[in-house]
């Protein structure tokens, strides 16, 4: 045992303990550069397939005791590949010609609506403070050590020969079928061989079910390293596999395997060797501490933002460009001044009725949830701000708002200052870690900005939030991170009633801001450039400018209300309100129904916190049939719904970018239009759009 | 004097393909100059390369007598080049008005946040008439509200002569201008060319394939043929150059795509 001693021995194990975790990473990283190539969808979702393999074999085997045999085809050689196949099948294949970013909003969508569907249906409960069993009898008891450096469990060895196995057979498939060498065309060039008549929507969707099994074999496999079996741990192994298919350009597999393995090692070497350097330097510990998780999001984000090649792969930059048909202009072309202002009048009546019968009527429990609309709605402004105008998706938006969480808590408990003050200074640095972030990150443009910039949120969650001057250390883990109500002259926020108000009015504030930028210089500029950025730049824009400030402007919308929302709870609550997670699903709602207006953001801010106890627990049935108890009996529904509804709503998303608000608006605008030129004595429009002009191609290509 | 634009001595190579070598182009002030050849002659190279999009390996652009070979694509268009796009580049959902006052607001650079935040970024009157003025000298009068999604292509390429003059250029680069009109509009296109630079003064570079539309519209031509200039000076004495007629317009043993 001399030989274990050394520093190269406790290499060697840190190398042998990081492979098989390594082997993992590396099978998941092939799953995704699989269906990148042959669809040109970069799926987020793939954790969430991963996580409904791993749930179906504990279902199976652990729950209805199945053996393991049996509880293995099913989850991964049955339901994976079916969940592949649906997906291809039933999303993907009429998302063609939707942009990459389009696609990449969708596979978020559903990330979050699958594992939902999937605990709907089996009426899974996730499982926590258990670990999950892995594939082989006693695979976490038996050890083996064929160095003598590292003994490496049963699980582990399996782990290892499966994976081993199936990228062999991946490899093997490549090489000696006619569908292998079709699809590896396919990853080369997809237009030439539809040209050479090859299918390639057939070419899809095998790689579809082959890369979901991929990813459910990695979930199984992965699943006996947690000590819980749950959703988000598989979107952090997601996470991972993007770090390691970026390593390998998402176009090579066999760099994308070696970046996977090369992970797994790296992690495992510095949660060997960072503690002893931490002995000699103090300073070091909190990076100690939470590097190693970290690991994946800062490679992730170091090669996005250094490698310069990445940078030029860029496509369409736009979620809201080349989608058919084209977006109209007529919403606004076609609509009177007069049915305008009845529409906002009505609107505005609409709006102050129901605000009047919550403030006066609604009990605290209906006043606290509408409260949260509200500041929800205003923390969406900042995804309006940066998706609808300057065309960007960001994933980190949460993170941003939880910045202006901890910002009041930071100023206002340990300084304390009046959270009133605090929440613009909050706001303002939120605003300066937004414009910093947007320099390297909205070069890149495209996805590679919205995977860049979740790479800084899990980055945010993993490690900045432990160091003691963001999200209070030990003070916070003694005491919460508790945040006071302001009272400013007469006013007590302290009364939920005067909160709302408050709320109300920080919302009407930002609204206006918000629709001053977009008619003004910065919303036109970023319109051009959102329109074709290579003539911006002819006329003299600077693309980049204009981004940072859009970046930060959304950064700091998006802290003030991350502050209101902690000023409302009197809590940070970080991991219920801000996490990566959180922020994902904040971008879907938000997309969903309208990324464009205040009124889509508005709507979002109501169906994140209104939606659950007024629709799915039939509240408004016993409103309007006047009692609660003849409300039928499919009530409450479960509030997974939520997820899944608008998880799913991304796809409505893909097709009609511009959101369920203005989508509908336009319609009723066309058919408007329509009825009044079929009336007789109006003359036709001189320049009545025609939908197969030529230059309309030309113009949006 | 010196040229308004002096590009000397321009290489540009794409992985060992040379595309250009040591290319110079002069334009001077107020002068209209043809650049053209056969496809894959490097047009398009030099065009990026003047304008920033690609970075020359070697050779200086200069331009008012200024070296702009360091600068950007956005910082060397405010220094007083306009351009068009061969593939029509608009602004998708802005009308045509909207284009121009884009480029109105860019060239004053008075745009900020805090005017915005204000209210004051807002089209100005003053800013709509300069709009309006440059529209009614490109015929465009009538569809200033119209969105470009309903214009013809031809009255799409005028936009971008709009968009692009409303930045005051001293020079304009005209990227293939007639590419997907026919006959008829390429004429009007350039009828009105000629009747806007006779006011605003500015000098063109035009790259061409339509060697009828650069000898009607030129008075100077370079021909480009594999990245070397093969031939100067007056156009119709260049479109008659034997070099000139075998390289680009076709002696059948040399047709190429």
């Amino acid at each position: 045992m001399t030989l274990a001693t050394g520093v190269g021995a406790d290499f060697l194990r840190a190398l042998l303990q990081g492979t098989p975790p390594g082997t993992v990473y590396a099978l998941v990283a092939l799953g995704f550069v699989l269906t990148y190539k042959t669809s040109g969808v970069f799926n987020l979702a793939f954790g969430a397939q991963a996580y409904v393999s791993a749930a179906m074999y504990y279902k199976a085997h652990t729950e209805w005791g199945w053996s393991i045999i049996p509880a293995l085809v099913l989850s991964v050689f049955v339901l994976a590949p079916a969940i592949g196949l649906t997906l291809e099948r039933l999303v993907f294949r009429y998302l063609r010609t939707g942009t990459s970013v389009a696609k990449l909003v969708v596979t978020i969508g559903i990330s979050l609506a699958l594992p939902n569907i999937f605990e709907l249906i089996t009426n899974f409960k996730g499982v926590v403070g258990r670990t999950p069993a892995g594939i082989v009898p006693n695979g976490a008891g038996v050890f083996y050590d064929p160095f003598g450096v590292y003994p490496f469990s049963r699980d582990e060895l399996t782990t290892i020969g499966v994976a081993v196995f199936a990228m062999l057979c991946l490899a093997a498939l490549f090489r000696f079928s006619a569908i292998g060498l079709q699809m590896r065309a396919v990853v080369e060039s997809p237009r030439m061989t539809e040209l050479n008549g090859i299918r390639s929507d057939r070419v899809s969707a095998v790689s579809w079910a082959l890369s979901s099994t991929f990813a459910g074999l990695a979930g199984v496999l992965i699943a006996p390293r947690f000590n819980t079996l749950a959703a988000p741990d598989f979107f952090n192994l997601v996470v991972v596999a993007i770090a390691a298919a970026i390593l390998g350009r998402l176009v090579s597999l066999p760099r994308a395997l070696a970046g996977g393995l090369g992970l797994g090692m790296v992690i495992s070497l510095l949660g060997t060797f960072l503690p002893r350097w931490v002995q000699s330097n103090p300073w070091l510990r909190p990076f100690q501490e939470n590097l190693t998780p970290a690991v994946p999001f800062v490679v992730l984000f170091g090669v996005l933002v250094l490698w310069p090649a990445i940078r030029r792969s860029r496509e369409v930059s736009d979620p809201l460009s080349g989608v058919d048909p084209p977006i109209s202009s007529l919403a606004l072309a076609t609509r009177s001044a007069r049915s305008h202002l009845i529409a906002r009048v009505v609107t505005v009546g609409a709006l102050g009725t129901v605000a009047a019968i919550v403030y006066f009527r609604a009990d605290a429990s209906w006043m606290f949830l509408v409260t949260q609309a509200v500041i929800m709605a205003t923390i969406y402004l900042s995804v309006t701000m940066i998706t609808g105008l300057a065309g960007q998706i960001s994933l980190c938006q949460g993170t941003f708002a939880a910045i202006g969480g901890f910002g009041v808590y930071q100023l206002a408990t340990l300084h304390g200052m009046s959270v009133l003050v605090a929440a613009p200074i909050a706001a303002v640095i939120a605003a300066a870690v937004g414009a910093v972030l947007s320099l390297p990150v909205l070069r890149l443009g495209g996805i590679w900005t919205a995977v860049a910039t979740l790479a800084f949120a899990f980055f945010f969650d993993a490690v900045a939030i432990k160091f003691s001057w963001v999200g209070g250390g030990n003070t916070s883990l003694m005491q919460g991170t508790r945040v006071p109500r302001p009272v400013l002259g007469p006013w007590d926020f302290a009364d939920d009633r005067a909160f709302l108000v408050l709320a109300v009015v920080v919302f009407i504030i930002v609204s206006i801001v918000v629709v001053q930028i977009r008619g003004g210089t910065i919303g036109r500029t970023l319109r051009a450039i959102r329109g074709s950025e290579v003539a911006a730049q002819s006329i003299g824009i600077s693309p980049a400018r204009a981004r940072v400030v859009a970046f930060a402007v959304s950064a700091a919308i998006a802290a003030l209300g991350g502050a209101l929302l902690s000023i409302h709870q009197k809590n940070v609550n970080y991991g219920s309100n801000f996490s990566p997670v959180s922020s994902l699903f904040w971008l879907v709602l938000v997309v969903s129904l309208g990324s464009r207006t205040i009124e889509g953001a508005a709507l979002a801010g109501a169906a994140y916190s209104i939606f659950d106890p007024l629709i799915l627990r039939g509240t408004i049935f016993g409103w309007i049939l006047r009692s609660p108890d003849r409300v039928p009996g499919i009530f409450p529904i479960s509030p997974k719904w939520r997820l899944i509804l608008f998880g799913l709503g991304t796809l409505q998303f893909a097709r009609h970018p511009e959101g369920a608000v203005e989508y509908w608006r336009s319609r009723t605008a066309r058919s408007l239009a329509a009825r009044q030129r079929s009336a007789p004595g109006t003359p036709e429009a001189p320049d009545a759009p025609n939908e197969s002009d030529a230059p309309n191609g030309a113009v949006t290509s | 004097m010196t040229a308004l634009l002096e590009a000397r001595g321009i290489r540009k190579s794409f992985a060992g393909v040379m595309a250009l070598h040591f290319v110079d182009i002069d334009v001077d002030a107020g002068e209209t100059v043809g650049l053209i050849g056969p496809n894959g002659a490097g047009k398009t190279t030099f065009f990026n390369c003047v304008l920033g999009i690609l970075r020359s390996d070697s050779g200086v652009v200069r331009f008012d007598g200024r070296d702009i070979s360091g600068l950007r694509v956005h910082e060397r268009a405010r220094c007083g080049i306009g351009r068009t796009f061969q593939r029509i580049e608009l602004f998708a959902e802005s009308t045509v008005r909207e284009h121009l006052l884009i480029a109105e607001r860019t060239r004053q650079g008075t745009g900020s946040l805090w005017k915005d935040l204000l209210g004051m970024g807002r089209p100005h009157r003053d800013e709509i008439a300069r709009c309006d003025e440059v529209l009614e000298l490109l015929g465009l009068g009538a569809v200033a509200e119209a969105p470009i999604e309903h214009l013809s292509l031809g009255q799409g390429r005028l936009v971008e002569v709009g968009r692009a003059l409303m930045t005051d250029p001293k020079l304009l680069l005209l990227d293939e201008p007639s590419s997907g009109l026919d006959r008829k509009e390429t004429a009007d296109l350039a009828a009105t060319l000629r009747k806007v630079q006779a006011e605003k003064g500015f000098a063109i570079l035009l790259v061409e394939h339509d060697v009828e539309f650069v000898a009607g519209f030129t008075e100077r031509s370079y021909v480009l043929d594999f990245g070397t200039m093969i031939a100067q000076g007056r156009t119709r004495e260049v479109l008659r150059d034997p070099i000139v007629r075998e390289a680009y317009l076709g002696v059948p043993a040399t047709e190429g795509t």
